[in-house]
């Protein structure tokens, strides 16, 4: 099977990560998800590859609109269909998810995969218990009676910091705060030990304090639990401090990949330059500051458009002629770090070997 | 909890004194004098008078109010003008299939309509949808006689089914009874399930495109699961209220179809009560089925917070 052959080797348009040898867990192949809208097609994510090793956690930032949640969704296959089409590949475990019966990919939600999303305030169901929301997946994965879910449910409140579980398990949505609601989100991701948890931008809607504990939180709680993460985020001082490896994206399409600290280093991409405008300083978000994405000049493109050159040549401070007629492609420009720029320097260490 | 609902019951104590006002001034409000219509086209004035003094109506308004509901809270309706037996009784004697009717209605119209307001709102702009909401727009706009008239000749007359017209007490047996309760059930639900189901239509599509049902779906949660347990529940308060409010139209309508099929109920009571001007019977029938009404809306009412915590009590 072709499939067992590529774990552990990256694709050609992803970097090779030398020295990873954890399992490749998660790869996105070509992701294509396109909405059909009444003016035209919107290619929300437009051929995107990356991958995420067991244990790991990848950040993908970029601004908002760029397809980061299309993304993550996509993985779970949340995307509508219609207005949404799905093409590519994603590999989870070395099957393909776009090919499962809607019956396998229920018993991989919730269970391998689970998703925590930006709305704590909306996304817990109003009418229904904590108790009950979390024992949900316990009784539906596991086949947990509805006692010892609602036990388990009491353990979870108590592993995400909330305090008198007991009473809590019995309480609705509204009674919570929105940090405890996000930490309710939490409980319920990791309820069935999930082997990749996607959080979707999980603290931008807390206020900074709360952010700075649900982070801790996650922190803490990826080293229990011992999950990959897919941490999708605005905050580039979160960034720092917990992602390895970091995938920027920008209208639709992977600009730029590297770990973290090469990335923050040594930024190749002229939008990733212009993301990192001011540099976080590790450590911020725990002071309780934020390092939100500066704002660059300008505005995506349209994706409803196909766009003939670089998607960033509309605002990029050095465009050339070049960049408005062909398309750069993901090129590897220092070890394990690629970026689609036609004139981001390659390194020495790497000009020599092959590049995609 | 029981303080809110006693304080919904009180509640409802000044709606009802206001339908009893209304109830009792309707034998002025209506043309004709009542005496002079129960002495009947040979009476002499003093016959009507006779008559007026022996139904009370020479004595002053207000105090001829204040005797009748004094009578009413005693349980005393009166008695009918007609056949002289107190309209408790005629009420009782008549009760049992008009009853029958709205309970069987109404269980068959919640458990056709709900579903097919789920199921459209799910497959939304699907043939299913176009179909359910077509049949929605046809139970609004045919009359219920000529739905009754239909079922009647073709499940009764033509098949051979079911029986045609009337009545079998509970009494005799569930199925007898049934037998004769389908087909009037159907007809007079036709228009109570068209407007439950869209209404169940509309909110449901306003819950499943809420965050809390993409949740559900990213925890592996199936498609039934997510209908009816996440999202129906959260739906549920605008429809057991259009259920509440439907109920006044099922009392309209069981009278229609208790005339198409002869059922011996209430409805049939207050047609020949009219065709007589029997006051005391009209009174009385008018006064229960607002009763009834008051009482399921205060149902209805209190069935929110069953729904929904975050009513507060
Ligand atoms: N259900 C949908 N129908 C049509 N377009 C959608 C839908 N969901 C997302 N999109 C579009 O996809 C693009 C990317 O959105 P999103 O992934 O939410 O951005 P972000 O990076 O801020 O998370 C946006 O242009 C958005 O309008
Ligand atoms: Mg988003």
């Amino acid at each position: 099977m072709s499939v067992s052959d590529r774990v552990g080797e990256p694709k050609l348009n992803q970097p090779r990560a030398e020295g990873d040898n954890r399992q490749i867990l998660l790869e996105v192949d070509n992701l294509q998800t396109h909405f059909r809208t009444m003016d035209g097609v919107n290619r929300a994510v437009d051929g995107v590859s990356f991958h995420v090793r067991s244990g790991e956690t990848l950040a993908v930032v970029g601004e908002s609109g760029c397809g980061k949640s299309v993304t993550a969704m996509s993985i779970l296959r949340l995307i509508p269909e219609p207005p949404g089409k799905m093409a590519g590949a994603i590999r989870f475990q070395g099957r393909d998810l776009l090919k499962l019966s809607d019956k396998e990919m229920r018993s991989i939600r919730g269970n391998e995969i689970s998703m925590i999303f930006q709305e704590p305030m909306t996304s817990l169901n109003p009418v229904l218990t904590i108790g009950r929301q979390i024992g949900e997946t316990l009784r539906l994965h596991q086949g947990m009676s509805k006692q010892q879910a609602e036990d388990r449910a009491v353990e979870m409140l108590r592993l995400v910091g909330i305090p008198e579980p007991g009473r809590r398990v019995r309480e609705y949505p509204h009674q919570l705060s929105g940090g405890m609601r996000q930490r309710v989100m939490i409980a319920i991701a990791l309820a069935c030990n999930p082997k990749l948890l996607i959080a979707d931008e999980p603290t931008t809607a807390l206020d900074v304090t709360i952010q700075a504990q649900i982070l801790d939180l996650m922190r803490d709680l990826k080293n229990t639990v011992g999950a990959a993460i897919v941490l999708i985020t605005h905050d580039l001082g979160v960034v720092a401090e917990v992602a390895e490896r970091v995938v920027v994206m920008y209208a639709g399409r992977k600009v730029e990949e590297a770990p973290v600290n090469e990335l923050f280093r040594n930024p190749k991409h002229p939008y990733t330059q212009g993301l990192l405008g001011s540099v976080p300083k590790l450590g911020s978000s725990l002071t309780g500051e934020t390092t939100r994405l500066v704002e660059i000049p300008g505005l995506v493109p349209s994706l409803k458009q196909k766009i003939p050159g670089c998607v960033f040549a509309t605002r990029c401070p050095s465009v050339t002629d070049l960049c408005r007629a062909v398309a750069p492609a993901l090129q590897e420009k220092a070890p394990n770090h690629i970026a689609a720029c036609h004139y981001a320097p390659v390194e020495a260490s790497v000009s020599g070997t092959v590049a995609a | 909890m029981w303080a809110y609902i006693i304080r919904r019951i009180l509640a409802t104590i000044p709606v009802m004194a206001i339908v009893a006002l209304f109830v009792f001034s309707l034998l002025y409000l209506s043309p004709g004098d009542p005496a002079a219509v129960i002495a009947g086209d040979q009476a002499t004035p003093d016959d009507v008078e006779r008559i007026r003094a022996s139904l009370g109506l020479d004595r002053p308004y207000l105090v001829r109010f204040g005797a009748w509901t004094w009578d009413i809270l005693r349980g005393d309706l009166g008695t009918s003008i007609f056949t002289n037996l107190p309209v408790s009784t005629m009420i009782q004697q008549r009760i049992e299939p008009t009853l029958s009717l709205m309970i069987v209605t109404l269980i068959l119209a919640v458990t056709i309509a709900i579903p097919m307001g789920v199921v459209a709102a799910w497959k939304q702009g699907t043939t299913i949808d176009r179909c359910v909401m077509a049949f929605a727009v046809l139970g609004f706009s045919v009359p219920v006689f000529v739905v009754g008239y239909v079922l009647a000749y073709v499940f009764a007359l033509e098949l051979d089914w079911l029986p045609v017209q009337g009545y079998t007490p509970i009494s005799n047996g569930f199925f007898p009874w049934m037998e004769n309760l389908i087909l009037p059930a159907v007809a007079l639900g036709g228009v109570y399930i068209a407007l439950i189901a869209r209404i169940t239509r509309a909110s449901m599509l306003e819950v499943l495109s809420q965050d809390y049902v993409r949740t559900a779906r990213a925890k592996g949660a199936a498609q039934p699961s997510i209908l009816f347990v996440h999202a129906l529940k959260n739906a549920a308060v605008p429809i057991v209220t259009i259920i509440g409010i439907g109920f006044a139209g099922l009392i309209g309508g069981a009278v229609v179809t208790e005339s198409v099929f002869a059922i011996p109920g209430l409805g049939r009571l207050t047609v020949d009560a009219i065709l007589r001007r029997d006051y005391p019977v009209i009174q009385g029938v008018i006064l229960l089925f607002s009763f009834a009404y008051v009482l399921v809306n205060l149902l209805v009412d209190l069935s929110y917070t069953l729904f929904d915590p975050r009513i507060r009590y």
